[in-house]
């Protein structure tokens, strides 16, 4: 468990964080979401020990960061917005020179390098040279190095950011993998998308506070109060249509979307129960239904956010991310 | 193991640079072409028997020296100065920080990886040197007490260009400094001799002035000319001045080595200071609740 207890940074004049706190569960993949600015990479940093914060504290497994940075650097795989590799190096001396800084003893080093270019998909890269790497498996390599110590936690700062689709769907898959191997995982990003169809938390930080945090689902659902569902029935959509409008708790109903005129698209409020009963009473209305889902979480929490920041935007550029 | 480690990939890309293997050809051509252009001088198309051979050999033995020290001078900055703040700037810093890299290690990697290249320059002019004893007048000892020279300048030029790239962020400013730095060390007392010998407040005693106790130059001289310059004085001991002088360099050697591993992993500092800035912020706090 990650604690992060009201946590302020200041640069001179300038708030990069404002009485954050949060709470980040074991085995999680925990997104923090924010435009430019917000104080993400603070934050991770801070977790990283890598920079102190002015006020507040934050313990990871109950040892305070600032108190003992050795001990969290050897519990913490950070990887930076950037990708800090040494041109000259081939993959294999790279990660070998990490290992060694990390104090893995050389006997142990080949099985873990190999296992790990084999983790990331770079084995028959070993030999080549980093500058020869592309950059979506330059972006592999630094998050072998940040795994070339065994770290419980993971820090990820807009890894995604650069990526061609095949290698952030590579990424993504490569993440969900390191959270089955138990690992927690941090990320930030601006792709709202891919965070919420890989994250089980996440957190929004605009302009150095913390807007919301928690489960996905809950979050979008605590700054909308409405769930979006597509329903696709066989035929008869003007009654469902109609059926719907009639129903508590169901609003905006609108059929025919993305031109497909069997689809339709609904606000919904209520929990889980509600919306077993509304299925339970379209069906016992004999509507043929095809599909019955929530919209993915991903295009509701992009909406979220980019209806929670919109209009800020001014204020971010005074803070360092 | 972490010193190794980083020691190791210093190496490699050093190694691997071009510009390592452009060096060193350039630095030996350089020295090779002015010591042929001397014994050609002498060379009056008859041999060298119209010459004293042991002077020639003398007279290119200092050349070469002298020529070797400027060169330590002029490059061992180049291999230190940008030694920890090219992480900063190739942005691997952070990763370095995040590991279990003492200061003690980052600073030792660093400074032995960029002294090493220095090393291979003064062990590539060895053969250069060995020419000198054809010629004869020179010997042995004084070739070796020249290196010891030649050595500790290094190390403390090394040390004193690592400290101005644990300090300051940007390369471009800690070569400058460094450059700067190393320029007036090596002028400085020269121009306050000829101040001092100018404004008639220069006292001649035995031996030469304190003032040239720490000069490069001084010390080199004094490996073969032990004489009046040979021998500095200091209250009633003698001492000889390639020796004061190394002494005096392994000294600052360990003070910038020490002030390296402060400034190049700023934790502890920066724990320190943070530890004050929340005392203060608890402080005003408890002020604003009494209030």
């Amino acid at each position: 468990m990650i604690k992060v207890q009201n946590v302020s940074k200041r640069y001179r004049n300038v708030n990069a964080l404002s009485e954050v706190s949060l709470e980040i569960p074991q085995g999680s993949i925990y997104g923090l979401i924010g435009p430019n600015g917000a104080g993400k990479t603070t934050l991770l940093r801070i977790l990283a020990a890598l920079i102190s914060p002015t006020t507040g504290q934050v313990w990871l497994n109950g040892e305070e960061v600032s108190q003992s940075p050795t001990a969290i650097h050897r519990r913490v795989g950070y990887m930076p917005d950037f990708f800090g590799v040494y041109p000259d190096l081939t993959s294999i001396e790279y990660l070998e020179f990490y290992a060694g800084i990390q104090g893995i003893p050389r006997k142990k080093r080949a099985r873990i390098i190999t296992d790990l270019l084999e983790l990331v998909d770079l084995s028959s890269k070993r030999d080549a040279l980093v500058e020869t790497l592309s950059r979506g498996m330059k972006q592999r390599l630094c998050l072998a190095r940040a795994l070339v110590h065994d770290p419980d936690i993971l820090l990820l700062d807009e890894p995604a950011s650069g990526l061609d689709p095949r290698a952030r769907v590579e990424l993504r898959e490569l993440l969900r993998t390191l959270q089955g191997m138990g690992k927690t995982v941090i990320i930030s990003s601006h792709i709202l998308l891919e965070l919420a169809e890989m994250c089980t938390d996440i957190a929004i930080i605009q302009g150095g506070r913390l807007v919301t945090a928690g489960d996905v689902d809950k979050v979008t659902r605590s700054l909308d109060g409405a769930r979006q569902l597509e329903i696709r029935v066989m035929d008869r959509c003007a009654e469902a249509v109609e059926m719907l409008k009639g129903i508590s708790g169901i609003s905006n109903v609108m059929s025919g979307v993305n031109g497909e005129s069997n689809l339709i698209q609904t606000d919904f409020t209520g929990d889980d129960e509600a919306l077993h009963r509304l299925l339970v009473q379209l069906i016992t209305s004999d509507i043929p239904i095809v599909s019955f889902a929530p919209r993915s979480s991903g295009g509701r929490l992009e909406e979220v956010f980019m209806s929670i920041t919109e209009g800020i935007q001014v204020l971010q550029g005074d803070n360092p991310s | 193991m972490t010193f190794l480690a980083l020691l190791t990939k210093e190496l490699r890309l050093r190694m691997r640079r071009e510009r390592t293997v452009w060096v060193i050809i350039a630095y030996i051509l350089l020295m090779g072409l002015l010591g042929w252009f001397f014994i050609s001088s002498f060379n009056n198309g008859y041999g060298y028997n119209t010459y004293n051979l042991s002077s020639v050999g003398t007279q290119l033995y200092t050349l070469l020296a002298e020529i070797q020290l400027f060169l330590i001078l002029f490059i061992t900055p180049a291999f230190t100065a940008t030694a920890v703040n090219g992480e900063r700037e190739r942005q691997t810093y952070d990763l370095l920080l995040c590991s279990r890299l003492s200061s003690f290690s980052l600073v030792s990697g660093k400074l032995v990886a960029g002294l090493a290249n220095a090393l291979l320059l003064i062990a590539a002019s060895a053969p250069l040197f060995s020419l000198v004893f054809f010629f004869g007048g020179v010997s042995p000892t004084q070739v070796l007490t020249a290196l010891l020279v030649f050595v500790v300048t290094t190390f403390m030029v090394g040390t004193f260009g690592l400290f101005c790239s644990t300090v300051f962020k940007r390369p471009s400013i800690s070569t400058a400094v460094a450059y700067m730095c190393g320029l007036l060390w090596l002028t400085m007392p020269l121009v306050i001799y000829f101040i001092l010998l100018v404004s008639n407040s220069l006292r001649f005693g035995p031996g030469q002035p304190l003032l040239f106790i720490w000069n490069p130059i001084v010390a080199l001289i004094s490996t073969y000319s032990p004489g009046t310059i040979g021998l500095v004085t200091i209250g009633k001991v003698h001492m000889i001045s390639w020796v004061a002088y190394s002494v005096l360099c392994a000294i600052a050697t360990v003070v910038f080595f020490l002030l390296s591993m402060l400034t190049a992993k700023p934790h502890p500092i920066n724990r320190l200071r943070m530890r004050l800035i929340r005392k203060k912020a608890d402080a005003e706090q408890k002020v604003t609740v009494t209030a």
